[in-house]
């Protein structure tokens, strides 16, 4: 049982959960499993994303919830429900695509409008349900437009309207973002959260942009393999990344391999490649051994100071690249015998290194990180 | 204008400069394809328009008569000088041989022209001097007939709306106002109504039956959707000949579908396929399908497959999700699909002329019959404009709404 | 892929009813093409399946016939050279189509696509009284000049579709190599569109091996073509030496079908 499993059962309470996979595998060709063995609870009003890498199953758990595939093996629970045999039009769970999905023959407002049809909705109550659906993501003016005459920002915000319209309890979105420009997607992101907030809906967002993940999400679960890897808030996340592929796959790391030589109250001790030692927080590592890294974040590597400060790494390299970005500098050290470390320098402390110079870093116990494989 | 205008204007023609060596290496490519079916195309069809219209016989073989003629009132009989210029106009036929020409010309306005002019032409070569009055009507009471002379002197003219009318089963009345034909000399609206309705027909059936066949080519696996486009390319690749061929044996009335009809017990004798309407739409409803179905395949395969969740996710059952939300952006290939067999469907000969009956042919087959067998050239230029007109009115309509460049192949 | 995993038992039931109609379709469209193979084969002068027993003797009809080699000879004489001039000029033309600055690009497609459309019976009508004008009817130039006519629109459109999808770069490239203009032609562009241009030329082959309509009005016996020869021979008399030659005919098909396929599968790799 891995850390996220161990987190779902901690908190298990039925009342809170609106959604739960128990035991959900899922395969397409009977032998490979795109999801394996997902157990998961999404809290009634929470923001989750489920963020990977492409293939990692994410995708697929949100296909299954939304209807539009079934799980090989295992149940979904909606409201303490079982969903599996629920067709998708049944389960009034809001549904953005990654592309929208906008129909294309149908003007904005008809869009809009499409859902309250087969909810019995029509004439005047719809027509108002449509104007505020679009008041909400401020586009009353461009009903009568089609989907093609409008912007990607604005399509975005059609496809939001639509499944909105309707007030589901639960709202999924597939990379709802990723045709847009950088800019543009960082202020969908702020709406988005911001409607989510508002309207006290259950999100379940998929994406593989770590940034997005980290600027909107309550809680996050990190997929690999099919796999969740973790499943905790975003700065949890960032700090304390349970294993080698989250350090890695959040934000940027540097992992070292080593070998733990063995325990001084809290703090471990391991041995590097070129048999120097460095401190390291590690409870999450339990036994001695190789197989494990120590692994710390640029940023938290510094020049050395003058006197020795507890707390305190210290290791020495050779400078071997340097780039200047503005408001920081990458300096990369070869150190412990041939491993690149990257330090983020910050501009005020930015000086001229020469190329195979000795330069001494450090970096906080605390900081240092000892991670399994 | 102001300096302002000026500078556009000036502007505007630089940008016209500058792009013209590279518009005209681009036309040069084009150059010699485009030269080569205007002289092997598009001439050839522009001088079937003139000789739907062109009316040479009367002009080249009556000169002197028709000169006589301006001077006739157009109501009484004419003078001895007519009948003297035609007498000399006759002569000059008869020894050309261009007496028969004429005579089958007029004949198509007065029925038994041709043989008239031939007897008339026969007795004025023994003849050497006048007065040829008499003598002609001695021969034929209708030469004193004004009838006959207001026709001979309309068609004085080089251009005759005769033929282009006669297709649309008109005729110009010898007072020259314009007037329906009776009866059974009216045939060619019905022809032309016929080749619609069979055209039409062809179109519904193709449809029907094409657009569960290329929705099927979508959901199929990816390898049995290869082998089902092959079902659908392998026909169209197939000589057209061939295909009718293979309609000519099936339908025959000792053939195999009567062999499985009486073998299933569906009838009691032998049906008569062959040769009827019944089998030339089966034949041409086959040979059309693929036209149908790949337009209509390459639309429904641009339609995202989340159309169809997005439309269930939001509360539509199945059979709404697809009426609603899929059927309706199919519509583009279904008009593509269709509006090409309907263009290509009027245009059928082969498969009308080898498994039609008699009252199964097409505006294609009466005009080969009228080039082949009667020789009336005009008539047939004048079927051949009334196909042409009806065909590019629907072929714009399909550029309108489709696009040449959205033809493809296979 | 049949079906979205969702789909309800009525929609399963629904889907199962489309496959099977879709199907039935299929087998229309195919089965009428085979259904000539066995029956070339029989010994029996009528059209009857299944086949009592199996001989060559329409194959041996169809050989022994100097009308039918004849036939033969000048069907493929004029389907080659109407290949090499249609697939020349088509080629050119899509070149220049297909260059940005082509002037009234949709107005010259509409022309260039047109033989498509019209009517075959006045294209031959037209012909026929055109081209007699000048003594082409009842000649072999006459009949390539109509067929190469009714070919160029499949060049034009396959090799419009390959160099659609060609990076205009790569002749941008070799001309910054040094490559003269022609050079650059032969050298890059063409080993580039070959599949497209190949591809319009066994349509082009295809259109006139196949044409009927205006071989019939522009070829004396002399000049008979294979389709002629079969279409009257069907007038007069159906008789099972036609079967073999529409046979002969399919596996024609068949071939060049094959080829075009292997080379638009070469295309997508």
């Amino acid at each position: 049982m891995n850390f996220a499993q161990r987190m779902s059962l901690a908190t298990d309470n039925p009342v809170d959960a609106l959604v739960r996979f128990e035991d959900v595998k899922k395969s397409y060709d009977g032998i490979n499993f795109v999801v394996k063995d997902l157990n998961l609870d999404v809290f009634r009003g929470e923001f989750l994303t489920m963020l990977g890498p492409s293939g990692s199953g994410k995708t697929t758990t949100l296909m299954m919830l939304g209807g539009f595939e079934q799980p090989t093996l295992g149940h979904i629970l909606l409201d303490g429900k079982p969903v599996e045999r629920l067709p998708p039009e049944k389960r009034n769970i809001g549904f953005v695509f990654q592309n929208y999905a906008l129909f294309p023959h149908m003007t904005v407002a008809e869009n809009v409008a499409f859902p309250l049809r087969y909810r019995g909705i029509t004439g005047a109550a719809a027509k108002e349900k449509v104007r505020q659906a679009l008041g909400r993501v401020s586009l009353d003016a461009l009903g009568d437009r089609r989907p093609a005459q409008l912007s990607g920002g604005q399509q975005q915000r059609v496809a939001l309207a639509r499944t909105l319209v309707f007030e589901p309890s639960l709202v999924l979105m597939d990379e709802p973002l990723g045709a847009l420009d950088k800019q543009l997607r960082e202020r969908m992101q702020i709406e988005i959260k911001q409607l989510q907030t508002s309207l006290g809906i259950t999100m379940v967002y998929v994406t593989h942009d770590q940034s997005e993940a980290l600027t909107m999400s309550d809680r996050i679960a990190v997929f690999h393999d099919g796999r969740i890897q973790q499943l905790a808030d975003p700065k949890t996340l960032y700090d304390e990344p349970s294993n080698r592929f989250v350090a890695s796959f959040i934000g940027e790391n540097n992992t070292m391999p080593c070998t733990l030589l063995g325990r001084e109250g809290g703090v471990a001790i391991a041995r590097m490649a070129d048999g120097t030692t460095l401190k390291a927080a590690g409870a999450n590592v339990s036994g001695t051994g190789a197989n494990i890294s120590v692994s710390v974040r640029p940023e938290n590597i510094s020049l050395a100071g003058k006197g020795v400060r507890a707390g305190l790494n210290r290791f020495s390299g050779k400078a071997r690249d340097v780039f200047f970005l503005g408001d920081h500098m990458r300096l990369s050290v070869e150190a412990f015998g041939g491993q690149l470390v990257t330090a983020r320098i910050p501009a005020r402390q930015a000086r001229h290194f020469a190329l195979g110079e000795d330069v001494v870093l450090e970096c906080g116990i605390s900081e240092c990180r000892l991670l399994e494989a | 204008m102001t300096v302002a205008e000026i500078d556009r204007v000036n502007i505007f023609m630089a940008v016209r400069r500058a792009e013209r060596p590279a518009r005209r290496a681009a036309l040069s490519l084009a150059l010699p394809l485009i030269v080569f079916l205007v002289v092997a195309f598009v001439a050839p069809i522009l001088y079937l328009l003139v000789t739907a219209v062109g009316n040479p016989e009367t002009r080249e073989v009556l000169p002197r008569t028709l000169e006589a003629l301006q001077n006739w009132d157009g109501a009484s009989t004419p003078d001895e000088p007519v009948y003297a210029a035609l007498a000399a106009d006759l002569k000059v036929a008869k020894d050309n041989s261009t007496a028969a020409l004429l005579g089958k010309r007029l004949n198509y306005e007065i029925s038994g022209m041709r043989s008239r002019v031939l007897a008339t032409a026969r007795m004025v070569e023994k003849l050497d001097t006048g007065p040829y009055k008499e003598k002609f009507l001695a021969l034929n009471q209708d030469w004193g007939s004004p009838e006959t002379w207001a026709i001979i002197k309309r068609n004085g003219g080089s251009l005759t709306p005769y033929y282009m009318l006669t297709a649309l089963d008109l005729k110009q009345a010898p007072n020259g106002s314009v007037e329906r034909v009776q009866g059974d000399q009216a045939i060619f609206l019905d022809v032309l109504g016929r080749t619609l309705f069979v055209a039409g027909l062809v179109t519904l059936f193709t449809l029907i039956l094409g657009y569960p066949v290329a929705y099927v080519l979508t959901i199929a696996p990816k390898a049995i959707a290869g082998i089902m486009m092959l079902m659908v390319l392998l026909p169209l690749w197939t000589s057209l000949l061939v295909r009718t061929t293979a309609w000519v044996v099936l339908l025959q009335s000792d053939g195999i579908i009567n062999d499985v009809l009486m073998a299933l017990h569906l009838t009691g004798e032998r049906v008569q396929l062959i040769f009827t309407r019944v089998g030339t739409v089966i034949a041409m409803t086959h040979i059309q399908l693929p036209f149908t179905i790949l337009p209509i395949y390459s639309v429904m395969r641009s339609i995202p497959t989340t159309q169809l969740r997005a439309a269930r996710s939001l509360g539509a059952p199945p059979s709404s999700a697809f009426w609603r939300i899929y059927a309706p952006q199919t519509l583009p290939g279904v008009v593509a699909g269709c509006l090409m067999t309907f263009i290509l469907s009027l245009g059928y000969y082969i498969t009308p002329a080898l498994v039609g009956g008699p009252r199964d042919q097409m505006v294609s087959n009466f005009i080969s019959t009228y080039i082949n067998r009667d020789l009336n050239w005009g008539l047939a230029a004048g079927l051949g404009v009334v196909l042409l007109v009806v065909t590019l009115a629907i072929y714009l309509l399909f550029l309108r709404l489709v696009g040449a460049d959205k033809i493809k192949l296979g | 892929m049949w079906l979205p995993s969702y789909a309800t038992p009525s929609e399963r039931i629904m889907r199962t009813l489309v496959v099977a109609f879709a199907v039935s379709v299929l087998l229309f469209l195919i089965a009428p093409l085979f259904i000539i193979v066995p029956l070339s084969f029989s010994k029996d002068p009528f059209f009857t399946l299944p086949v009592r027993e199996y001989s060559l003797r329409w194959y041996a009809d169809f050989f022994g016939n100097a009308r039918w080699m004849n036939a033969i000879a000048n069907s493929a004489v004029a389907a080659v050279m109407t290949t090499i001039l249609a697939t020349t000029l088509g080629t050119l033309a899509a070149l220049g189509i297909s260059r940005p600055d082509f002037p009234a690009r949709r107005l010259i497609m509409a022309l260039l696509i047109s033989p498509m459309i019209v009517p075959i019976v006045i294209v031959a009508v037209g012909s026929y009284l055109f081209f007699g004008q000048f003594g082409l009817t009842n000649t072999r130039t006459g009949l390539v000049l109509a067929h190469t006519a009714l070919a160029t629109p499949f060049v034009v459109i396959t090799v419009t579709a390959t160099l659609s999808t060609y990076e205009t770069n790569l002749t941008r490239a070799a001309l910054s190599l040094g490559a003269p203009p022609s050079a650059a032609f032969f050298r890059v562009t063409l080993p580039n569109i070959l599949p497209g241009v190949i591809s319009g030329a066994i349509f082009a082959f295809a259109t006139s091996f196949d044409e009927v309509v205006v071989a019939l009005f522009m070829t004396a016996a002399e000049q008979r073509t294979l389709p002629v020869q079969m279409f009257s021979g069907i007038r007069d008399q159906i008789n099972p030496t036609i079967m073999a030659a529409a046979t002969l005919l399919l596996a024609l098909s068949i071939i060049l079908f094959a080829m075009l396929a292997l080379l638009t599968r070469r295309r997508v790799k």
